[in-house]
């Protein structure tokens, strides 16, 4: 057989490796800021732009998207190419690919900061920013393939059945979820309202977690695991039954992160079940890990990268027990809005996404750069630092969390709540102290890592040329007869693509499709109307804010929540938000019947000094909210959208919109005026005000004309 | 092999008071603590911490089992005191826990409850989880130890227990070439272990459940969906206090409620509107976001029935929360109380009066809006109130 000869990319895998760690000190420098602010709120320096309505989508964005995504392309570009016995398929579309998504995230971080947000966790970018991320992913793909039909190894390995699951349905997740109607350049509606928005974008938030930071780093366990074993993986059938399983199981169980809400009760029982199912399948995953170190534990004490692997695995089964867990429903009764949820998502995130990505650089920045590590003892240190920073992260959030949901479900025997909302915060700041430090630490370990890398990078010389051979693809092949089933779909790339989408297609389709098409999954009710021009610009402020990262808007039917919020919240409510803003954590009370409980003057000084109405709160101030001016000019194309996505206003009534919305701030003005306060009509804060004594009060005193 | 009889002594040490525990609990009063959810939660890490004792143990067996450490102990007697001194700990600390548990038992009069539990279960269980947890630290330490010092020894390809082999159904590792599939992917070769029994089982298992869950909640109709359980729980937690009301000093409300004169009665009104009314009404009543209570003006009638009834129930569309879902009945008495003696005290920075004159004997008001308000509040009752 004839050898054909070729070369490896490595320039672009090394790219990907200094964008992963720069970016990875940006992300967990962006949640340490973030964090302290939870008990330092002036740390914001009265700025917007760093306050933590806007730190924490940064944050969460740079972790998930920049450190994490680099993480994924250094991985894939490096174990591609050597899995298919092929350089990448066009340099150019590597460097597009390479610099259209570090185009993506500098954008994302400026328009982040700006408070240019669709108000949707983990999906905050903007349609520009949207259609860029499109782009680029397609480039991906394009590349990814054109290796594949070039490839000079018959059968695809799993963890390119992993990247391909991966390339598809996070495709699929990104166009579904963003589908919003434009209003301006940096501002959009999302398409989807209230029930059916919180559907989609959960079902998108959970697959994301799935399908960005699961798959493709399972794909990279496959390759870079027994790589630094020397082992053979442990078993080719439990590869195959717990891909096929992972991906058809993983979409339903969206809808486990809004247990008890207003969705319905067909949906989320289909997000517990299939969660519960999704134990097997994941832990199909870790067991194929360990277990493929059998006879090899030796290693792993001399192997610093396969230490970090280990720990990663391990996380990664530890969290994917936790997950279904936390979806049964008198779990999710304790855990939701708390830190518990936090504490859940970090060991994932630090253990299983954090250590995959420092013990795949710790074993493949020496070898890009032909040399050995600088110092073995710095990335022991490493990895003693950064667990014991998950350990400080994750254990005092566990214990924050139970605390505070057992204290919001305190009653006296008199039948009063034990607790004010303001007493269960206050508990919360040692903690949030002690996470920080567990953060810190972390962080620590890996500007230790940094240091360690660019000092193995200065001493080594880098492998620009890898040159390796490989007999061509003949289109002659016969199968042999013994051969497992599965061999057949690993020839076949494009038919592995089309089953996967498929498969992962299924579970989004049965459940989205009913919401949209049987009335009686959300109930109207006559009295909710509209939101008035000016409600709905205090709505866009609520919005930019990021007010949704402390405050739910979603009451769920607990006595301890109806006693604490009011009557606990109905679909139908929600019919006219788009986006929906149920919120995920209660840093701060739930906002959904804030209407009408205070008057005008209490929001005002609550937004320039929060603890002069309510001592002890940890929300930051919002001085600029007195001082800047509503952007009046934008209301009428702001009304026009929402009609055009079906919100019921009167014929022409954008033309008219700009007056109605100040005529009603003249009359919050004048109420403010009898309080001693004086302030312009055309302010922000009104408007916010506006938005807030809105909020909940439609169906006071009505009935829901369709009861289920 | 010494080492593994003593490590196995030493999670007997532990995991006895565990089960005599979980048999003392039952017995007492086993169904209310486990609808207890801070007990749950720590049963089951107390479970969860022991499997992992356990399996710990079965780990050092395995290293235990296998020839080269057999060979270092022979060589390296310096260990064996090192695992003798693990043992020793391990006594020290189930014996020191002991004591422990028993201080606790004196402290049992303590009518303190922490999360719904008394503080004897509650710190027992901390400790052994404390215990656990130091336990399970201490054989990774010792683990770690094990391993380091059999680095010296040359590595003879050591043997996994049948246990351990027919937990993960696998073929031996020093067989595995049978099952060695002849897929390499840059170097990357495939075994074709069976999948685990328990693994497989256990997915079997999860579809068997999720397919009960459908039926018994959706098919069936046998389970309480979300708003039935509301409605339950409600109903459930209104007899709960009723029952405890009817012997209850706290049974007052707007008809009986009578104005108090008693210090102590005051100063506990007072201590409960600086921390919950001062936001609005200012520290002396003086007044700010909300009306002056200082004067002799009242926008709500100045009766401590119309007082009581404003701070039970609110004015909700003024601003005014009801407070009736945070303070007990004898609370709004108190500071009702207090507030009628503020009257006359004329605070600084004063806010302009509000409301019509009253004057002390002047029965209830009687305005006509009356009526109309109370109809609110029955609607403002259903929706239940804020707490923020």
């Amino acid at each position: 057989m004839e050898l054909e000869k070729f070369q490896y990319d490595n320039k672009t895998v090394k790219m990907f490796a200094y964008a992963t760690i720069v970016w990875g000190l940006v992300g967990m420098l962006a949640g340490l800021i973030a964090a302290i602010q939870l008990y330092l709120p002036s740390l914001n320096l009265s700025l917007p732009y760093t306050t933590f309505g806007r730190v924490r989508p940064v944050h969460t964005n740079a972790v998930i998207f920049a450190f994490v995504g680099n993480g994924i392309f250094m991985g894939v570009y490096y174990s591609l190419q050597r899995l298919l016995k092929a350089r990448m398929f066009s340099d150019l579309l590597s460097k597009i690919h390479f610099w259209g998504w570090q185009l993506i995230i500098v954008l994302a971080a400026i328009t982040l900061v700006l408070g240019k947000t669709t108000g949707k966790e983990y999906a905050e970018l903007e349609w520009p920013i949207d259609i860029l991320i499109t782009l680029v992913w397609v480039v991906f793909g394009w590349n990814m393939f054109g290796t594949i039909i070039r490839r000079r190894e018959r059968h695809l390995y799993v963890a390119i059945w992993f990247y391909i699951a991966t390339f598809v349905t996070v495709a699929m997740l990104h166009i579904v979820n963003s589908v919003e109607i434009p209003v301006s350049f940096w501002k959009s509606y999302s398409w989807y309202a209230g029930v059916q928005d919180a559907l989609i974008q959960w079902w998108y938030g959970h697959n994301a977690v799935a399908f960005f930071l699961t798959t493709p780093y399972l794909g990279l366990m496959y390759y870079f695991l027994p790589k630094m074993a020397q082992r053979p993986v442990y078993s080719y059938r439990l590869s195959i039954i717990h891909f096929w399983a992972l991906i058809f199981l993983y979409i339903w169980a969206g809808p486990h992160h809004l247990l008890y809400t207003s969705v319905p009760d067909w949906a989320q029982s289909l997000g517990v079940v299939f969660s519960v199912m999704l134990i097997a399948p994941s832990w199909g995953g870790m067991i194929n890990g360990l277990l493929t170190l059998r006879g090899a534990w030796d290693k792993v004490r001399d192997n610093v990268g396969l230490k970090f692997l280990v720990v990663a695995v391990t996380a990664y089964g530890m969290a994917t027990f936790e997950g279904p867990m936390l979806s049964l429903k008198s779990v999710s009764a304790i855990a939701h809005y708390t830190d518990w949820i936090v504490a859940h998502v970090h060991v994932g995130a630090l253990g299983w996404n954090g250590f995959m990505t420092f013990g795949i650089l710790y074993w493949l920045i020496p070898k890009l750069f032909q040399t050995k590590l600088y110092s073995q003892k710095m990335a022991n240190a490493h990895f003693w630092i950064g667990t014991l920073g998950i350990l400080l992260y994750a254990v005092p959030m566990y214990w924050a969390g139970f605390m505070q949901s057992s204290m919001w479900k305190d009653f006296t025997p008199e039948g009063q709540l034990k607790w004010q909302f303001m007493d269960t915060v206050t508990k919360m700041i040692p903690f949030y102290i002690a996470r920080s430090v567990g953060g810190t630490l972390y962080l620590a370990g890996a500007v230790l890592m940094t240091y360690n890398l660019i000092k193995t990078i200065k001493a080594g010389s880098f492998l620009e040329v890898e040159e390796d051979e490989a007999p061509a693809l003949k289109g002659d092949y016969v199968a042999h007869s013994k051969d497992h089933w599965h061999r057949w779909i690993e020839r076949k790339p494009i038919q592995l693509m089309v089953l996967s989408l498929i498969v992962v297609a299924i579970g989004g389709i049965i459940e989205f499709v009913p919401t949209f098409l049987v009335k009686s999954n959300i109930p109207t009710i006559a009295s909710v109307k509209p939101y008035t021009p000016l409600e709905l610009q205090g709505r866009d402020i609520y919005v930019r804010e990021g007010c949704y990262t402390c405050h739910s808007q979603m009451i769920r039917p607990f006595r301890s929540e109806t006693a604490r919020y009011g009557e606990y919240s109905k679909a139908g409510e929600f019919v006219y938000d788009h986006p929906f803003q149920w919120g995920s954590k209660r840093t701060g009370p739930d906002l959904a019947r804030e209407g009408g409980k205070y008057p005008d003057s209490w929001h005002y000084n609550h937004m320039l000094d929060p603890t002069s109405m309510s001592p002890g709160s940890i929300m930051p101030q919002y001085p600029w909210l007195l001082e800047d001016q509503i952007d009046g000019n934008s209301t009428m194309a702001k009304i026009k959208a929402m009609k055009r996505l079906g919100v019921p206003y009167p014929d022409g009534y954008e033309k008219i919109a700009l007056s109605d919305m100040e005529k009603q701030a003249n009359e919050i003005t004048a109420n403010l005026k009898k309080d001693g306060i004086e302030t312009l009509p055309d302010r922000e804060i009104v408007a916010l005000i506006a938005y807030l004594q809105r909020l909940g009060k439609d169906i006071k005193s009505e009935k829901v004309t369709d009861k289920k | 092999m010494n080492l593994l009889k003593k490590t196995q002594y030493g999670l007997a040490f532990i995991l006895l008071p565990l089960s005599g525990f979980c048999q003392s609990e039952s017995i007492k009063s086993g169904s209310s603590y486990f609808s207890n959810a801070l007990f749950l939660t720590l049963f089951i890490t107390i479970i969860l911490l022991a499997i992992l004792i356990v399996a710990l143990g079965g780990a050092f067996k395995n290293i235990a089992d296998s020839d080269y450490l057999i060979n270092k102990f022979k060589k390296d007697e310096e260990s064996n005191t090192n695992s003798t001194k693990i043992v020793a700990t391990l006594l020290l600390f189930v014996s020191s826990f002991s004591m422990f548990s028993q201080n606790t038992v004196a402290g049992l009069k303590d009518d303190g409850r922490i999360g719904g539990l008394d503080s004897f279960t509650f710190y027992f269980m901390i400790a052994l989880v404390a215990l656990e947890l130091i336990v399970l630290a201490l054989m990774l330490f010792q683990f770690n130890v094990l391993i380091r010092t059999s680095k010296t020894v040359k590595e003879v390809p050591k043997r996994e227990s049948t246990i351990m082999q027919s937990l993960v159904g696998a073929v031996a590792v020093e067989e595995e070439d049978s099952i060695l599939l002849e897929h390499d992917y840059d170097g990357i070769r495939e075994l074709d272990n069976d999948l685990p029994p328990w693994w497989k089982y256990g997915f079997y298992l999860t579809i068997v459940v999720s397919v009960v869950y459908m039926l018994h909640f959706h098919v069936l109709g046998t389970g309480d969906l979300q708003l039935k359980e509301y409605e339950n729980d409600i109903a459930e937690a209104k007899l709960a206090v009723d029952e405890y009301m009817k012997n209850s000093a706290n049974n007052v409300d707007e008809t009986t409620v009578k104005l108090l004169t008693e210090q102590s009665d005051l100063e506990t009104g007072k201590d409960i509107f600086i921390s919950n009314c001062a936001a609005c009404h200012g520290r002396a009543g003086e007044g700010s976001v909300g009306p002056n209570l200082a004067d002799n003006y009242w926008l709500h009638g100045g009766s401590i029935q119309d007082v009581f009834k404003s701070v039970k129930y609110g004015w909700v569309e003024n601003g005014m929360k009801s407070w009736k879902e945070d303070l007990s009945p004898m609370q709004i008495a108190q500071i009702s109380s207090f507030i009628k003696s503020l009257k006359g005290t004329n605070p600084p920075n004063p806010k302009a009066a509000q409301g019509d004159l009253y004057t002390e004997g002047e029965a209830t008001t009687q305005d006509s809006t009356r009526a109309q308000t109370m109809a609110q509040h029955t609607g403002a009752d259903t929706l239940g109130t804020s707490k923020q």
